[in-house]
């Protein structure tokens, strides 16, 4: 799997707007923000705006550096993948 | 040491909480009051129950303020409902003997433990306190569902709204508020394992609700400076805590 990053801006309705897209296989799979002078202590770490897929959490961790943010994802990514249980295809209703 | 709350200065606290749902008699007022209580205080941050304890007593809340909780894997936690002076928030533990989650201080709290066989007696004598605590029962469900719906279908700034005005209207109900105020004693992150949002989601919506004018909030004390406008935004109707005096409510 490969990650590629992508700066971008967020409306998020808050200070925090400097963005980046996280992107696994070339699809859009996490956006993260960088917190704001708004959040004292968490000012300049990166908050887990939102994930998608496999990637949606209902927590939103904040990491010091894109690149712990990027090994979060990677492990999370290895984590769900394993615990999937190889169900054959869904063809309609019985 | 056991002792009554006819002893304590926080007697009032629990008249005042069951007087808001319902009336009482002066017999009942004075069986509540002689029910035997060892007071406990508390750091915040601590249990008051576990889950999978077996209590044998309840815990009237004296003073502070407690959470219901869940933990969930990897010591994620939810908490499910605050509770404020004069509560019972463990009442079930008379009838439903293993706890299924666990409740918590959120503060530095005082309890009164009453004995399980003190609080059946009690109510052998006066039947009608059943339907008193079941009614505060139901009412602790009506909050559920009300909680449950800010999880499911409001967003973070209607969650935080509605929260607020209930936690108004409940602290006012057993005169715990100060005008417009009262003492918030959760954090953001506490908030947030509530209200299912992030501390950093907490923090801007607290900013967004200051910016428009609806709460000011200094260290903890929240005060409340339009009050229609958050009812508004919480989309709160005060109908299900089912206060007996339309006063409390509105």
């Amino acid at each position: 799997m490969t990650m590629t990053l992508q700066p971008v801006n967020v409306d998020t309705g808050s200070e925090d707007h400097e963005g980046c897209l996280v992107f696994t296989d070339g699809r859009l799979a996490a956006v993260l923000v960088r917190l704001s002078d708004q959040h004292a202590g968490l000012a300049g770490q990166w908050h887990y705006e939102h994930g998608f897929g496999l990637l949606e959490s209902p927590t939103h961790p904040v990491f010091e550096s894109l690149d712990a943010a990027q090994e979060w994802i990677r492990h999370r990514l290895n984590q769900t993948r394993r615990d999937q249980p190889s169900l054959p295809p869904v063809i309609g209703e019985p | 040491m056991s002792e009554s709350l006819n002893s304590r200065p926080e007697q009032e606290r629990l008249l005042r909480k069951l007087e808001s749902i319902v009336d009482l008699s002066a017999e009942e007022r004075q069986g509540l009051l002689a029910l035997p209580i060892t007071v406990k205080s508390l750091d915040a941050d601590r249990d008051i129950v576990r889950e999978r304890d077996r209590p044998a007593e309840c815990a009237l809340v004296l003073e502070g303020f407690v959470c219901r909780y869940k933990l969930i894997a990897d010591g994620k936690r939810q908490i499910t409902g605050f509770y404020l002076p004069g509560d019972i928030p463990d009442l079930q533990s008379l009838y439903v003997e293993v706890m299924d989650h666990s409740l918590g201080t959120l503060t530095a709290t005082r309890v009164a433990l009453i004995p399980h066989d003190s609080v059946r007696s009690l109510l052998r004598r006066h039947p009608s306190l059943v339907e008193a605590f079941w009614r505060d029962t139901l009412i602790d469900a009506a909050m559920f569902r009300e909680w449950m719906i800010g999880l499911g279908r409001r967003d973070a700034y209607a969650r935080i709204a509605h929260l607020f005005c209930e936690l108004f209207v409940r602290h006012r109900a057993v005169r715990l508020t100060n005008g417009d105020g009262f003492d918030l004693h959760a954090t953001q992150a506490e908030l947030g394992d509530a209200l299912g949002l992030s501390t950093v989601h907490v923090n801007r919506v607290l900013q967004d609700l200051r910016k428009d004018g609806l709460i000011a909030l200094r260290g903890k004390r929240l005060t409340i400076l339009e009050w229609d406008e958050l009812k508004r935004a919480g989309e709160f109707d005060p109908l299900y805590l089912h206060l007996k005096s339309a006063d409390l409510a509105e």
